[in-house]
């Protein structure tokens, strides 16, 4: 009894091993191998002679090097960050009106809720494309409206002026991201309890107040996952620059990602390109000790079922 | 008094939320209006706010032109909403069904997987590809797609599955049913809408990639449409109708999705993120 009762929960295990292989599997083979890959070819001295090899010469710190003195190196490396700063407050600022907006009762709110997500479900390459064609110098809307309605005399050139560019993937990039906050933090205040919000309005408390003691607070925990979530997303945009901008004019626009695109894939320079993405990797993995503390209830969490 | 205001603050509400959605259609609008125009009025130097002598020539540049390359977009997104099916299902029911030493482990790596950027795994993937002659097939663009899905894709069928009673795993297992027939026969017929939006997003995923196919694929041989789109910018001239009309069709399965299977998309984005 005792013996066939072991050999049932051995099984069972058995079983959630077998259930779990496929998983494993494809996550060493897709994740662990090509970051510890990433990890190697950052220390090797690469050429396209070496690409078909799969090792090449050590070359020790020398890909590390050439990243932190390399001028386009660095000016991506601080575009990203204010790429990231910039998206993150323009996403969240709007994400929370739209989400705060179609909390509201009026007419048509469930077809606007549905058509915002728009932005989100699109290519990010046509998304890129498209924002190319409204930032055009001639025959963009965007100059139209602008010089059609007096507020500038000439267009500006949204695209080719170094100073310029950097504003327009941030434009794109917000649009883009819009969406995802709207529609996380739009599903977290229909979670706040309508007693709690009721009894601030009894107790006299304006709608801001309401918005900042009492709204906000219930639903910090998933304004922070939002918040990392759309960390995580601005830190890897790379489609959306491509199709806009390609990292130019002058590298005004040129992010970590693109800039590591180029210096593997153009240059063929893979070791400088794999150096790059570990100051990428490791900027996107800083806040994942934040995340898996936001998710820690679900990590946790189980249902089993065993014998 | 109070009925009145208060209505007219709801069409406030409305004309609020109009307001914004123009910002929000009005770029997917302006590619729609210039996939229908001559190249002509592309390079005239004027925007249109409605189609100007309207032409289907993009259209027809495209279909001759790219419908080779939307059949290997489907292609990919179907082998990549099914990769993620086939790795996602069962996973996801072993971390919330079976107590394993491995699942806070293994969970914590998925929620850091879905934070290494793509660029990462790409450099990699192309030489290790290049090495198991992966490069310029199916099979290597639809591994290195699923990175975008799978991760997300199992924590959004754990957390689904957390909520498929344990009674019926229980009576299955009373009336002699094997680990495999409970999965099959229980598990997965009530797994059906989690499943479809892992499918939509994971389908979506692969259609959209842009950067895998930039890199992996390396001009010969198959080609989706996100990379045909980008062979149209050009390196001197850009041949805007083409652009226009590919974009829109690129946009396709985004507009089917938002209206045959939205509310898999906004439920599947909410468990993926916050509760999973």
């Amino acid at each position: 009894m005792t013996l066939s009762r072991l050999t049932s929960r051995r099984k069972h295990e058995l079983a959630g091993w077998l259930f779990l292989a496929p998983a494993i599997a494809y996550l060493l083979f897709a994740f662990a191998l090509p970051i510890v890959y990433n990890l190697m070819l950052s220390f090797e001295q690469t050429s396209p002679a070496t690409i078909s090899s799969l090792t090449a010469p050590f070359a020790g710190l020398g890909n590390y090097r050439f990243i932190l003195n390399d001028p386009t190196s660095r000016k991506a490396i601080a575009n990203t960050f204010w790429f990231t700063v910039g998206s993150l407050a323009g996403q969240f600022l709007i994400g929370f009106a739209l989400a705060l907006l179609f909390s509201l009762r009026f007419p048509g709110r469930t077809l606007g809720r549905s058509l915002v997500i728009i932005p989100w479900l699109l290519p990010l390459i046509v998304t890129g494309v498209m924002f190319r064609f409204l930032f055009q110098l001639e025959g963009g809307a965007v100059n139209q409206v602008l010089t059609s309605s007096g507020i500038v005399h000439h267009g500006a050139d949204w695209l080719d002026d170094p100073n310029l560019a950097f504003w327009t993937i941030l434009v794109a990039n917000i649009w883009l991201g819009v969406p995802f906050f709207t529609l996380l933090l739009y599903s977290a205040l229909q979670d706040v309890p309508t007693e709690i919000k009721e009894a601030a309005i009894i107790d006299g408390a304006s709608p801001w107040q309401r918005l900042r003691l009492v709204i906000v607070p219930i639903i910090l925990p998933v304004i922070e996952v939002t918040l990392l979530l759309g960390f995580v997303f601005t830190v890897k945009v790379f489609d959306l620059v491509i199709g806009l901008t390609g990292g130019g004019p002058a590298n005004a626009t040129q992010l970590i990602t693109t800039w590591s695109y180029n210096l593997s894939f153009q240059q063929f320079s893979f070791g400088e390109g794999a150096a790059l993405n570990n100051v990428l990797l490791v900027l996107a993995l800083v806040c994942s000790p934040i995340y898996l503390f936001l998710s820690r209830d679900s990590l946790r969490r189980s249902s089993g079922v065993n014998p | 008094m109070r009925v009145k205001r208060s209505r007219a603050l709801r069409w406030l509400c409305t004309l609020a939320a109009a307001a914004a959605l123009i910002f929000v259609l009005f770029p997917v609008y302006a590619i729609i209006v210039g996939s229908f125009e001559s190249t002509n009025t592309l390079f005239s130097g004027t925007f249109y706010w409605l189609p100007h002598a309207a032409t289907l020539d993009n259209y027809r540049t495209v279909v001759q032109a790219q419908s080779a390359n939307v059949v290997t977009s489907l292609v990919v997104g179907l082998g990549t909403a099914l990769l993620a099916l086939v790795v996602a299902v069962p996973a996801g029911y072993a971390l919330s069904k079976y107590r394993l030493r491995v699942t806070v482990v293994l969970v914590s790596s998925l929620l850091i997987a879905q934070i290494v950027p793509s660029i990462v795994l790409a450099t990699s993937l192309f030489i290790v590809f290049h090495w198991i002659n992966l490069v310029n097939s199916y099979l290597g663009l639809i591994i290195a797609d699923g990175t975008y899905a799978v991760p997300f894709a199992i924590l959004v069928l754990r957390a689904f599955l957390f909520s498929l009673p344990n009674e019926l795993l229980y009576a299955a297992r009373v009336d002699g049913a094997t680990e495999w027939q409970s999965f099959r026969l229980i598990v997965i017929p009530l797994a059906r809408s989690a499943m479809i939006t892992v499918a939509v997003f994971a389908f979506l995923s692969g259609w959209g990639d842009f950067i895998f196919a930039l890199t992996i694929l390396n001009g010969s041989g198959i080609e989706p449409i996100t990379l045909g789109i980008y062979t149209y910018l050009g390196n001197y001239s850009t041949d805007w109708g083409a652009v226009m009309a590919a974009g829109v069709f690129a946009m396709v399965p985004a507009g089917i999705v938002l209206v045959v299977a939205q509310r898999y998309i906004a439920s599947g984005l909410t468990a993926g993120s916050v509760k999973g």
